[in-house]
């Protein structure tokens, strides 16, 4: 076998190599799609429950919700936090950049605008890539983007709403991967603080299902005997600020979604690249033996040409 | 003595149902202290803390959890327990709590007073303490 053959024949071993792992990759991958998809549906009937209540209590309560310090828009718009949602390993497409990309830009026209912007992220990728950028990010969650557990929601959202109520920040947005489909993902830029008095007192983005019938039917009927422990307007200044750890929460299930679904395509992308890679290199290797025992009979013929 | 009613109650965390079933009897606690709810008690809203959960499927077959902050909604139809977390005793790291409870106390002694940070450090040591209590008992 002469040099180039063995040289084509050791690439085909390595591309074979390199597709083994982009197969298993695409298939973990796959996997984890699916249980990440029962988690968001996991949260559902939580979420459209925490509604349901909100909804009862602010009906019995007093006071009006907006005069929580969550809701007051700050007077002046000084500091901006944005919240990174990325992932904490690469291999995914375009799943992590797309997102740094987005919340530099939208960082680029705040600070053109005269404010002051307080980073913060999640998942390894885009905690090293704000830190080489020299924009270190203030709150750094990393370790979890594979799973993410409510407990990591809620430790983001403290720190978040902390930030604000204390007024270190006047306006917070978070940016990340909304999970479509597996093929689909989009980036999404929404603001957490100060919370949209939409999302809590219209249902909007189908977490009630089923839940607004029977509400109504049987919130009416009852509410009046209803025993409330403490009080229902310190159980709303409770409920209320829930709806931005939900928020973060599903918000975190959906990066996942997106980054398993991002890594699935892209490793399958590359598993056929390299399935077109063997086919090349395959018929190169035929075509470089073929040329060699042209060669040698061409040599046999010349050699007993020569005899005669 | 008689038997008790059983009902309904449902326990919901953020991550998925963790029970589902009938029971004759909740205890848990409230913000004002502890409660137990037995069949057809008084409708109630109440605002949970962390604690043991306790529910009793008969006098003698108890399912215990630790249980973080949450609501309980007693209605004619049930019992709905909401909590961001339920644990089986069992499954609690004490080591992890032990790593949470200090961080939790120190973040409590660098907050001012009267801050949203202080508050919120005071709630996770108070968290952290309750399930470190639980989980140390279910060691024992």
């Amino acid at each position: 076998m002469s040099a180039t053959q063995r040289d084509v024949k050791n690439r085909i071993g390595s591309v074979k190599n390199i597709q083994k792992i982009t197969r298993a990759m695409e298939m973990v991958a796959a996997a984890r799609l699916r249980r990440a998809e029962q988690r968001i549906e996991h949260l559902r009937p939580y979420a459209a429950a925490i509604r349901r209540m909100t909804r009862q209590a602010a009906d019995a309560a007093g006071t009006e919700i907006t005069g929580l310090p969550i809701f007051h828009e700050h007077e002046s718009e000084e500091t901006v936090a944005l919240l990174l949602v990325t992932g904490d390993r690469g291999l995914a497409g375009a799943f992590n950049s797309q997102i740094i990309r987005a919340g530099l830009r939208a960082a680029r026209g705040l600070e053109d605008d005269g404010r002051t912007v307080r980073y913060s992220a999640v998942g390894r990728r885009g905690v090293s890539t704000l830190t080489f950028r020299g924009k270190d990010p203030i709150g750094r969650y990393v370790g979890f983007t594979d799973r993410p557990s409510y407990a990591d929601a809620r430790e983001i959202a403290g720190e978040l709403v902390t930030a604000y109520v204390d007024g270190k920040a006047d306006r917070v947005e978070i940016f990340y991967n909304g999970y479509i489909s597996p093929l689909t993902q989009e980036v999404r830029r929404e603001t957490l603080l100060p919370l949209q008095q939409a999302t809590i007192l219209e249902g909007g983005d189908g977490d009630d299902g089923d839940a607004s019938g029977d509400d109504a039917a049987s919130g009416a009927s009852h509410h009046a005997l209803v025993e409330y422990e403490p009080d229902a307007d310190e159980i709303l200044a409770r409920l209320i600020p829930d709806y931005v750890e939900i928020s973060i929460y599903r918000a975190l299930l959906e990066s996942t979604a997106s980054e398993h679904g991002a890594r699935m395509t892209a490793m399958r992308n590359a598993s056929e690249n390299a399935g077109e890679l063997i086919e090349d290199l395959t018929l190169e290797m035929n075509r470089a033996r073929q040329a060699e025992i042209t060669q040698e009979i061409m040599e046999v013929v010349a050699g007993a040409e020569s005899l005669t | 003595m008689a038997a008790k009613t059983p009902f309904r109650v449902e326990v919901l965390t953020p991550e998925g149902s963790c029970f589902d079933g009938d029971v004759v009897q909740i205890s848990t606690r409230t913000k004002t202290g502890s409660i137990g709810i037995l069949a057809r008690h008084q409708p109630l809203l109440g605002m949970l803390e962390p604690t043991e959960l306790r529910l009793y499927r008969s006098e003698s077959e108890i399912l215990t959890y630790a249980q973080g902050e949450g609501y309980i909604q007693v209605s004619p139809d049930g019992v709905l327990v909401l909590v961001e977390e339920a644990h089986e005793p069992g499954s609690l790291d004490v080591a992890d709590l032990r790593e949470k409870l200090r961080r939790a106390s120190d973040a409590l002694a660098s907050a001012q007073a009267g801050t949203e940070e202080a508050r919120r450090a005071a709630t996770d040591k108070r968290r952290w303490e309750t399930f470190l209590r639980i989980a140390e008992g279910a060691a024992a």
